[in-house]
């Protein structure tokens, strides 16, 4: 029999074994997640659609008819980000009251909580699966797209990468929001700013000016960019940009895990 | 003592020296005026006193033993669980346990209130760590055990405590592990499952299960327990056999020096 010795100390790989042996719980998280999310609702799976669509309904109408962007056919613009964006923000949002949400179980059962955080950005890569696809489909049929652009082929690569991302500011966001509640209250405000200054509405290349440099700091201006190419002109980002995006990616999960981990044995009493 | 649990195969748990301090904010400036004061002054947060410590204290169980621990409220015993189940990292000192553990602390927390009781069988049992499929093969057994008739396909919403303590007990049973932790749940559920769950924990440690519990039934732990340690304050009063605490612990002087 084997021995289990308290209090765990465990390497960050000791942690990622733990998570991949409590794989079939996430699973099952995922499973539980979108069961209740579309049971007892009628039209299901179209609400997650109808929220996002009504804004770049409303968007499209406003710089398109109102206030005059200069992007040709903005529709399809909106469309190749606007989805992006809405993903990252729920995800994020999520990971500031998921732990308080699981508080219960972490007080009575001994599990890797990030199996909950995990699972809830799956369950909600699933339906961005599914809403993207919609997308790239609506761009053909619409006949934005006269043919099968090849910029769709790097799609699966930035959806890898915006997970990739979104997650490495979910664990460490989670951790704080153990100790803190402003991170609950306080995330919306800075999301409001973050759609201004990331390229959703408007194009990247846009911006001009001397805060240029700043403004190319923001890592999701490069992820916005790199969906606007692949969808939205159908031609394949830049490698360098994807390369960048996915290194530093890996870089700034790693460091949020390790972030995540070390507070991990508290979060059970603090809750 | 726990170089001997390394050799000795029939020790199922060992504490050396465990401690708990709980602090209200450990570490934690609370407000933007602190933060800013302590800033001038130069100043850490300071670390304030421990709203509850348990004292250090060891415990040894052998396979197949079962261990009662007794108290009033707010003494320790189900942060004493809690540390043995390793759900709160202990502050200092340490723990072995030989075998796979399960515990049953707040009852049926881990229940999704929306969801069937078929569905959280799966869930619950993976929260403790088994595999889809071992549940799976189990299934029938829990259901049978639970015995919570046409509920079992109902949102756990719908469901009485009682139910809801019958089905986190069945799980918990039926997956089988080597050590198996209670705080205060057998009382709940109505006689004939008390019964059919005494039935059960009976034959478990027959089997070699070894059982802590925390429980005020002095019924139940005359019933069980060999072993009990008397929790007061956070500390360990008294331990040793059962009648020899209990008799200690009934006695009515005793009882007037806590009030």
């Amino acid at each position: 029999m084997d021995v289990q010795v308290y209090p765990i100390k465990r390497t960050t790989l000791g942690h990622l074994r733990e998570l991949w042996a409590y794989r079939e719980l996430v699973a099952g998280l995922v499973s539980r997640n979108l069961k209740i999310k579309y049971q007892d609702s009628i039209l299901g799976f179209v609400w997650a659609l109808l929220n996002p669509l009504l804004t770049v309904l409303v968007l499209t109408i406003v710089f398109s008819r109102i206030v005059r962007l200069d992007v040709e056919q903005y529709w399809a613009f909106l469309l190749s980000g606007y989805f992006v964006w809405h993903f990252i923000t729920q995800s994020i949002s999520a990971a500031t009251f998921l732990l308080v949400q699981h508080a219960e179980i972490s007080r009575s059962i001994a599990y890797p909580q990030e199996a909950s955080i995990v699972a809830a950005a799956i369950s909600r890569l699933i339906e961005f699966a599914m809403e993207m696809t919609l997308i790239l489909l609506a761009l053909l049929i619409f006949r934005h797209h006269g043919q099968l652009p090849i910029g769709y082929l790097a799609v699966p690569w930035l959806v890898v990468i915006m997970f990739i991302m979104v997650l490495a500011v979910m664990l460490p966001l989670a951790t704080l929001s153990v100790y803190y509640r402003d991170v609950y209250h306080g995330l919306p405000l800075v999301l409001t700013m973050f759609f201004y200054i990331t390229p959703v509405f408007y194009p990247a290349v846009f911006v001009t000016g001397p805060l240029r440099v700043i403004y190319f700091c923001n890592p999701l201006v490069h992820l916005l960019t790199a969906f606007h190419k692949a969808c939205y002109e159908g031609v394949l980002p830049s490698l360098w940009a994807c390369a960048g995006l996915t290194a530093g990616g890996l870089v700034a999960l790693l460091l949020g895990y390790v972030f995540f981990n070390h507070f991990k044995a508290a979060y059970a009493e603090i809750l | 003592m726990l170089r001997s649990f390394d050799t000795n195969p029939e020790l199922a748990i060992v504490c050396d020296q465990i401690a708990k301090k709980f602090y209200y904010t450990p570490h934690r400036i609370q407000s933007v005026r602190e933060a800013f004061i302590r800033a001038i002054r130069r100043q850490l947060p300071e670390k304030r006193d421990p709203i509850f410590a348990l004292e250090p204290f060891d415990m040894t169980v052998r396979r197949g033993e079962v261990v009662a621990l007794i108290g009033p409220n707010g003494s320790g015993k189900s942060t004493a669980l809690r540390l043995l189940a390793g759900i709160y990292a202990p502050t200092s000192g340490q723990i072995k346990l030989r075998g796979r553990s399960a515990a049953v602390i707040e009852l049926g927390a881990g229940f999704n209130n929306e969801l069937p009781g078929k569905a959280n069988i799966q869930l619950y049992g993976t929260l403790m760590g088994m595999g889809r499929a071992v549940i799976r093969e189990r299934y029938n057994e829990i259901v049978e055990f639970a015995d919570i008739g046409p509920y079992i396909n109902a949102p756990v919403k719908m469901y009485s405590s009682g139910m809801r303590a019958r089905l986190a007990f069945a799980v918990t049973i039926c997956l089988q592990p080597d050590i198996l932790f209670l705080d205060e749940v057998l009382s709940v559920g109505d006689l004939g499952f008390r019964k059919k769950c005494a039935q059960r924990l009976h034959s478990f440690i027959d089997k070699g299960g070894t059982l802590v519990m925390a429980t005020h039934d002095l019924e139940d732990i005359r019933r069980f327990a060999s072993h009990v340690i008397w929790f007061e304050h956070g500390r360990v009063l008294m331990e040793g056999p059962t009648e020899q605490v209990l008799k200690e612990y009934t006695a009515p002087d005793v009882e007037e020096g806590e009030a």
